[in-house]
């Protein structure tokens, strides 16, 4: 019986051709669309996250309780090197490195600026971050530190702050600041390299020296003030984060350490992503709307051009419930035959660019903020293939059931009557 | 007693009810120029201790300092051995720092004026814009109360309209023979944001002064700066070649 109705639904179907198909049409464009921009979202945020994570913050950081809300000199963290042996025994953390920041005055002959003074270990910090690949002029830290003593501090500035101090490679610079304990803290620097991020901020106000260098400059003794790490997945994070705070809080119970993750460390970022999924969920709610409207629209006109095809289904004898059924089959049956048709070109599609990525490097003011310049690659995963059509599948479901339920009003003799 | 103070006791005790008999009614703005003149002078040179207490640590400073007329001054660090030599040089509103270690000076950018002055809870601007409070405000007698067996006026001091200022409201505690006893900074918002406080009130030189004064900022418990003068001269004049940048970077004396 059952099989009789899904027959006859599918015959109703391609009844009319070119109907089905426009409506077929309709809703696998809202899954190609939803599916493809899902993706691209997710896509960037991945991008975004991991670009702002890799210039600068790392994954994780260990530092002491407090200094990341004050910043004050004096929080360290008193035995790096132990830190992070315990560090390094969660199998998921992949790199890590020390680093020390001291907010000092920069100046040239005849300019000065405030900047942040960030004091890294070269050799591992060019595993943690992409500071060596974003030199624009000069070169790295020599990693070999066998540079003659009597030499000045080498630092590397960022493109924004050279500009404004009017420096380049091979200029000194003096740097001003306050000591650990104090003390006048200062030294010349010669500049060996620019880097350009393309997060302005960062490029605009931020000086890096080698770590031992910042260490006598700012008397920390052999103090750090972050532990950076870096995971093998932005996946494993909370993972590595509960593991870490749990291993530290056992081997250094007196210790005030404080594990962040990037979340906590760039709470921006966190809370653009989150406007920015906002105002995608309501993009994507009004394409679903006018998606369903157009559905609704083509089964109700289906629905008047064959009142007298169900007025004489009825009045030989035809249950109502059994042609609602019949239309909801058909409803179902289109739907389904869109939704597939959605999934599988929405996949191909995103596959494709998500192979050869989608230049935005034209438009990258914005984005540069948050360390986007070059290509977004959507990125394919269940949820983004299986959300966008599963959402429109229900809408059009439902919007066919109401001329479904009509019929149920219908008596034999007015849609009989009816033209 | 000995003489010399009991001839100093009278002397002050005259001078002192004349003072009280010439400010009856003191109005406020002359009030504070009067202070100001008072701890002034027309060139001072004092020896100072500075302590900044944080609640785990404690650094002490002894460093010297020239003055002049409202604006200019000169501040050399003499101990610990480790910052000696490091220098502040303020002529008008303008400052510059000097780092012995690497002979370098440095003008202070605008940009670095609300950053905290070697690390104390003064600020480069509280050095810099030391008379903004001359001349930038209107003040007016808040109240009126007694201490050390004399009046203490509290005074407000509200910024000029357009005035360039950094502050929403001072109040200023003069005592009425001229010595800041207190002197409390607000914001915009009028809320309190540091306070100084200035004790024991002792001859030197020629004029009674407070030896000690604790600024400390309202929202750090535990956090404060004190500057006790260890030495204090009040002269007539200094010569231009004391605030100069030469000076700073080559000490002559």
């Amino acid at each position: 019986m059952l099989t009789i109705e899904l027959k006859m639904a599918w015959r109703n179907i391609w009844r009319n051709t070119r109907r089905t198909l426009l409506t077929a049409c309709a809703i696998c464009f809202a899954s190609v669309l939803l599916i493809f921009m899902l993706s691209l979202q997710f896509g960037s945020y991945a991008t975004m996250i991991n670009a702002s994570v890799k210039i600068h913050t790392g994954h994780l950081q260990i530092q002491a309780a407090g200094y990341h809300e004050k910043k004050r000199m004096r929080m360290v963290v008193p035995e790096p090197e132990a830190v992070a042996s315990v560090v390094a025994s969660i199998a998921a953390v992949d790199v890590w490195t020390y680093r020390a920041n001291a907010f000092s005055m920069v100046s040239t002959a005849d300019r000065t600026y405030g900047a942040l003074v960030i004091g890294i270990a070269p050799e591992r910090e060019a595993h943690v971050s992409t500071l060596k690949q974003t030199i624009q002029n000069g070169r790295y830290f020599p990693t070999d530190d066998r540079s003659t003593p009597s030499d000045l501090t080498p630092a590397l500035v960022g493109c924004l702050l050279a500009e404004n101090l009017g420096i380049t490679v091979g200029d000194e610079l003096t740097i001003m600041g306050q000591g650990r304990d104090g003390s006048v803290a200062a030294t010349v620097a010669r500049v060996i390299g620019i880097y350009k991020s393309g997060m302005d901020g960062f490029d605009r106000s931020t000086v890096q020296i080698p770590l031992t260098a910042f260490q006598s400059i700012y008397t920390m003794g052999t103090a750090v003030h972050e532990v950076v790490v870096i995971g093998s997945s932005l996946k494993k994070v909370p993972g590595i984060k509960a593991a870490a705070a749990a291993r530290l809080k056992d081997r250094f119970p007196d210790a005030d350490l404080a594990v962040l993750d990037w979340e906590n460390l760039v709470p921006g970022l966190k809370q653009a992503i989150s406007l920015d999924l906002v105002m995608g969920v309501i993009m994507y709610f009004i394409l679903v709307v006018v998606v369903a409207f157009s559905i609704l629209n083509t089964f109700l006109m289906a629905l008047f051009e064959r009142t007298h095809e169900f007025g004489i289904l009825m009045a030989v004898g035809t249950q109502r419930s059994r042609l609602t059924r019949v239309l909801v089959a058909e409803s179902a049956m289109l739907t389904f035959l869109g939704s597939i048709a959605g999934v599988v070109i929405g996949i191909l599609v995103t596959l494709y660019f998500q192979a050869r990525g989608i230049d935005v490097s034209g438009s990258s003011e914005i984005l540069s903020q948050y360390g986007i310049s070059g290509k977004i690659h959507p990125r394919l995963s269940f949820f983004t293939v299986i959300a966008g059509p599963s959402i429109v599948y229900l809408i059009t479901i439902l919007s066919a059931l109401y001329p479904a339920l009509k019929i149920r009003r219908m008596t034999p003799l007015e849609a009989l009557a009816h033209v | 007693m000995n003489k010399p103070l009991l001839i100093l006791a009278i002397l002050a005790a005259v001078v002192l009810s004349i003072r009280t008999a010439a400010a009856e009614n003191p109005d406020a703005e002359s009030l504070v120029k009067a202070a100001f003149e008072h701890y002034r002078g027309q060139a001072s040179k004092a020896e100072v201790q500075m302590t900044i207490h944080r609640p785990s640590w404690e650094r002490t400073l002894t460093m010297s300092a020239w003055t002049r007329g409202e604006a200019d001054s000169l501040i050399r660090i003499e101990s610990p051995p480790k910052d000696k030599g490091n220098g502040t040089l303020k002529i008008g509103s303008d400052m510059w720092l000097y780092n012995p270690k690497i002979n370098r000076v440095i003008k202070l950018p605008p940009s670095m004026m609300s950053q905290s002055w070697m690390g104390s809870d003064f600020s480069n601007n509280d050095l810099a814009k030391s008379d903004s409070i001359l001349h930038d405000y209107r003040h007016t007698i808040d109240s009126t109360t007694a201490r050390d067996g004399m009046r203490l006026f509290w005074i407000k001091s509200m910024p000029k309209p357009d005035a360039p200022v950094i502050w929403g409201m001072q109040k200023l505690a003069i005592r009425e023979d001229d010595i800041i006893v207190a002197q409390q900074f607000y914001d915009e918002d009028m809320v309190l944001v540091k306070s100084m406080q200035c004790d024991d009130i002792k001859m030197m030189g020629d004029r009674l002064f407070p030896v000690k004064w604790r600024m400390h900022k309202s929202e750090a418990q535990g956090h404060y700066t004190e500057l006790v003068y260890k030495q204090l001269r009040f002269i007539d004049g200094l010569p231009d070649r004391i605030f100069t940048l030469s000076n700073l970077k080559n000490p002559r004396r």
